[in-house]
């Protein structure tokens, strides 16, 4: 973790209207926290039995892992002060790409999984080049380039491949091959890491929060701006790529638009994120607690035998409240 | 306008600290006060935008409410920032007439009728080009005169102004001084708040000295000069300029950079000029004389047309401001907020962010050494006397100098051999303006180039060894020495470039 930035030296002056201020930043800071452990806590006290077992846990986190690694690779973009709205179509098409080149290119297994990821990192290339180049508005770019994805990938396989697809693909997220823990959680573990490492720990991490702090200032800092950015972008794209090719895995078959529904709660995790610790900042552990938040909300209300309308219900909801709690997270932050 | 014992404080440190002020109509009431000494906070309070902890304001004997904008503008204040907060696209009248009440006919804005207030307002600040003048077109100064006919068409009885001569030229100015004087004539209460000190004394009727939140002076026009002012502000005597200080660079040597028949646009024809090693070399002028175009493309922001540039006498490519930077060039710029400064950033953030790859753990591979990065911010804070309370406190706290120190010190440590400061001391306190000149003195002999940009001419005065002083796109003049003078560099500014005998540097 980044040193925590320091807090003002003096306790807050003992008035009420200090307090109330003192309570919302908490709030803004820890709330998503706190509304997480509550979830927990809330589940486990009315469906103990379900809720509060290994099996569950394990079945949440791996719900978890791919959300996650698509969140994460949106963290970046918008840490450079960017959007993608490409990722979820990036995903379905990599993940029907990558079972079509086994079942109908017949490549092998890694070869098949290699191509994916770096088609997805090139599509993030290719949105990175629009948006720094072309200097098109990047939700006008990526929300193009995804729309042509979708049409694409219906040109290549109108129908769901499922056939042909080779037994280790789909056991790459059934097997648990560290810990008992599925393959997915593993991969995720890794990727975030990874993530967080480059993002706190490396030049180009400094560099992509400089870019989103002040673009002219870091332009003036002699940070070469536009190499950042496409290099969030790229990111975004092969972790939407590694989502999809999971997804694909999971489902046993490459299917349209499989993994457009992940772009929402993509947004949702990463908004809610952006409120944990750090005023309105965008980081990769705030990410994971976003998604954390949703995965735990999807399985309470399964468990709970919501009907399914519900879903999108929680998650637009979620969504809005996210992205407000981050506005106001950023304006005390703003104030302070 | 009573203000009584108003406080506020923010975070348990004291912005303003029962502060007492008397504002009377047709007067034009002077704040001064170094950076953080409470003059904004007082303004905001005034405006609504902030509520204090305590105190009260009264206007005409009645009480304003605390924290209303609306409350506050419709007592008849009117607030004028530094940041004028026009519409860029909308024209001047729409401007004025924003937030305003207007006339409609079938439901549309009836912008003749609605206009009449604003036209009379207009005509009484004497606003000359047309109000249909889309605001993006117009100069700084026309700008401040929108803002004003827009306070005037809201009647309003006192008009706060912030620092409204910081991007204005010195005839500006003066437009804007005659029109303040009117204005108050008029009866309308004036609060003037500038870092500009002659300024103050020679407009305002009176003057309130904020320091530390607390007013520590008050006094009638004529009862204080500068000095006593300046003494008032920071608690002891500022350094008056010598000549015999400065610096007279060899130059017979080679330059460390130069400049030779730059042209971009319409804003700089032709400007040729060396810089030596030792000096400090400053660009007087009025706004718009092309010097800050001329910093951006020594710093690689923009492209000149035609010219070259040497560093170290080697001819010199920029192709962006990366490359000036890899070059070794640097620009602090004049906008310190927009342009400078990663607000949510920390202090530590803000300083390395240039010299991240002499911070890696280990060379070549790209991670950061936070030990490293932690010791080469401290060093730079302390080198500097940057006032935080840490390497890993937010940027967004510090005053106006100390941020803009720490835009100096992302420099030291990068292998900069050409700092270009635009306006180091812009919104800067007098104490600290203080210190960023010996910081760019320091630098200047240790062998950095340095060119700094300055519409301040007292600024130019202090700080340069040698001037040459821009207008409308060309180098007019060059003063060494004791020509170094207030006086002159304002004469040359003036001086039409064609009566010049060509003394280009």
């Amino acid at each position: 973790m980044r040193a925590e930035v320091a807090t003002p030296k003096d306790a807050p002056l003992p008035r009420k209207s200090s307090w109330k201020r003192t309570a919302l930043i908490w709030l803004s800071r820890y709330g998503t926290i706190v509304g997480l452990l509550l979830m927990v806590v809330f589940f486990s006290i009315n469906a103990p039995g379900i809720f509060l077992s290994r099996a569950n846990f394990l079945n949440i986190l791996s719900q978890a892992s791919l959300t996650a690694i698509i969140a994460s690779g949106l963290t970046y973009t918008l840490v450079v002060g960017e959007f993608d709205l490409s990722i979820g179509y990036v995903a379905s098409f990599v993940g029907l790409i990558v079972t079509g080149l086994m079942a109908y290119e017949g490549l092998p297994i890694w070869l098949s999984i290699a191509c994916a990821l770096l088609l997805g990192a090139g599509i993030g290339v290719l949105n990175g080049l629009l948006v720094t180049k072309v200097r098109i508005n990047a939700v006008i770019s990526t929300l193009g380039i995804g729309t042509m994805l979708t049409g694409i990938g219906f040109t290549y396989s109108a129908f769901p491949i499922a056939t042909g697809i080779p037994r280790a693909f789909t056991d790459i997220s059934l097997g648990r091959l560290v810990f008992g823990l599925p393959n997915p959680v593993i991969i995720m573990v890794v990727v975030l890491v990874a993530l967080w490492v480059i993002l706190n720990k490396t030049d180009i991490g400094q560099k992509m929060q400089a870019v989103g702090s002040n673009l002219e200032a870091s332009r003036l800092s002699g940070i070469r701006v536009d190499r950042i950015k496409i290099f969030a972008f790229a990111t975004a794209g092969f972790c939407a790529a590694l989502t999809g090719t999971l997804l694909s895995s999971l489902l046993g078959s490459g299917t349209l638009a499989a993994a457009d529904g992940y772009l929402l709660d993509a947004f949702a995790a990463v908004f809610l994120g952006s409120a944990t610790l750090r005023e309105g900042e965008f980081h990769i552990s705030g990410t994971l607690i976003g998604v954390l938040i949703l995965a735990v909300g999807f399985n309470g209300l399964s468990i709970f035998g919501a009907p399914t309308h519900f879903q999108p219900i929680f998650k637009g909801g979620i969504l809005v409240l996210a992205v407000g709690m981050s506005a106001l997270a950023r304006r005390y932050a703003a104030t302070a | 306008m009573r203000i009584r014992g108003l406080t506020k404080s923010f975070a348990g440190e004291l912005a303003l600290d029962h502060a007492d002020l008397d504002i009377e109509r047709g007067k034009v009431h002077g704040l001064v006060g170094a950076n953080g000494a409470g003059k904004s906070t007082l303004i905001r309070c005034l405006a609504g935008v902030t509520v204090p902890d305590a105190g009260s304001v009264a206007i005409a004997g009645e009480e304003l409410q605390r924290g209303s904008p609306q409350a506050s503008e419709r007592a008849g204040l009117a607030f004028i920032h530094q940041e004028l907060n026009l519409i860029p696209h909308f024209n001047a009248l729409q401007n004025m007439l924003l937030g305003a009440p207007k006339a409609t006919r079938f439901g549309m804005i009836d912008w003749q009728r609605s206009g009449v207030a604003a036209r009379a307002a207009a005509e009484r600040v004497g606003i000359r080009f047309p109000l249909d003048a889309r605001v993006s077109d117009l100069s700084v100064a026309e700008r401040w005169l929108v803002m004003i006919g827009k306070a005037l068409t809201r009647d309003a009885s006192m008009i706060a102004m912030d620092e409204p001569t910081a991007s204005l030229s010195e005839p500006e100015s003066e437009q804007l001084f005659a029109i303040i004087r009117d204005l108050s004539a008029q009866g309308v209460a004036i609060l003037y708040v500038s870092h500009r000190l002659e300024e103050v004394l020679r407009l305002c009727d009176r003057i309130t000295v904020l320091r530390d939140g607390r007013v520590v002076g008050e006094a009638e026009r004529g009862a204080l000069n500068k000095k006593g002012l300046v003494r008032a502000i920071i608690g002891h005597d500022v350094r008056t300029p010598d000549a015999s200080t400065r610096f007279a660079a060899d130059r017979s040597k080679r330059p460390i950079f130069s400049a030779r028949d730059i042209a971009w646009k319409s804003a700089v024809k032709g400007v040729s000029l060396d810089l030596y090693r030792g000096e400090v070399l400053a660009l007087g002028g009025l706004i718009g004389a092309g010097r800050t175009e001329l910093a951006h493309l020594i710093a690689g922001v923009t492209r000149p047309d035609a010219g070259r540039f040497e560093l170290d006498g080697k001819p010199l490519e920029i192709a962006d401001e990366a490359g000036a930077v890899r070059a070794g060039i640097a620009l602090v710029p004049e906008e310190r907020r927009s342009q400078g400064l990663m607000l949510q950033q920390s202090v530590g953030f803000n300083i390395n962010i240039s010299t991240l790859k002499k911070l890696r753990s280990i060379p070549g591979l790209p991670f950061v050494s936070d030990r490293k990065a932690r010791h080469q911010a401290e060093a730079l804070v302390a080198d500097l006397g940057i006032k935080t309370p840490g390497v890993a406190a937010k940027i967004a706290g510090l005053s106006g100098g100390n941020q803009q120190k720490a835009l100096i010190a992302r420099w030291l440590n990068a292998g900069t051999k050409l700092l270009i400061l635009d306006e180091p001391s812009r919104g800067v306190d007098i104490g600290a303006r203080e210190e960023i000149h010996d910081a760019i003195r320091t630098l200047a002999r240790s062998g950095v180039g340095i060119l700094v940009i300055s519409s301040d001419v007292e600024e130019l005065a202090l700080l340069a060894d040698r001037v040459l002083v821009m207008r409308e796109g060309r180098v007019t003049g060059e003063l060494t020495g004791a020509d170094i003078t207030e006086a002159r560099i304002i004469e040359l500014s003036y001086q039409d470039a064609n009566d010049e005998e060509g003394d280009d540097a």
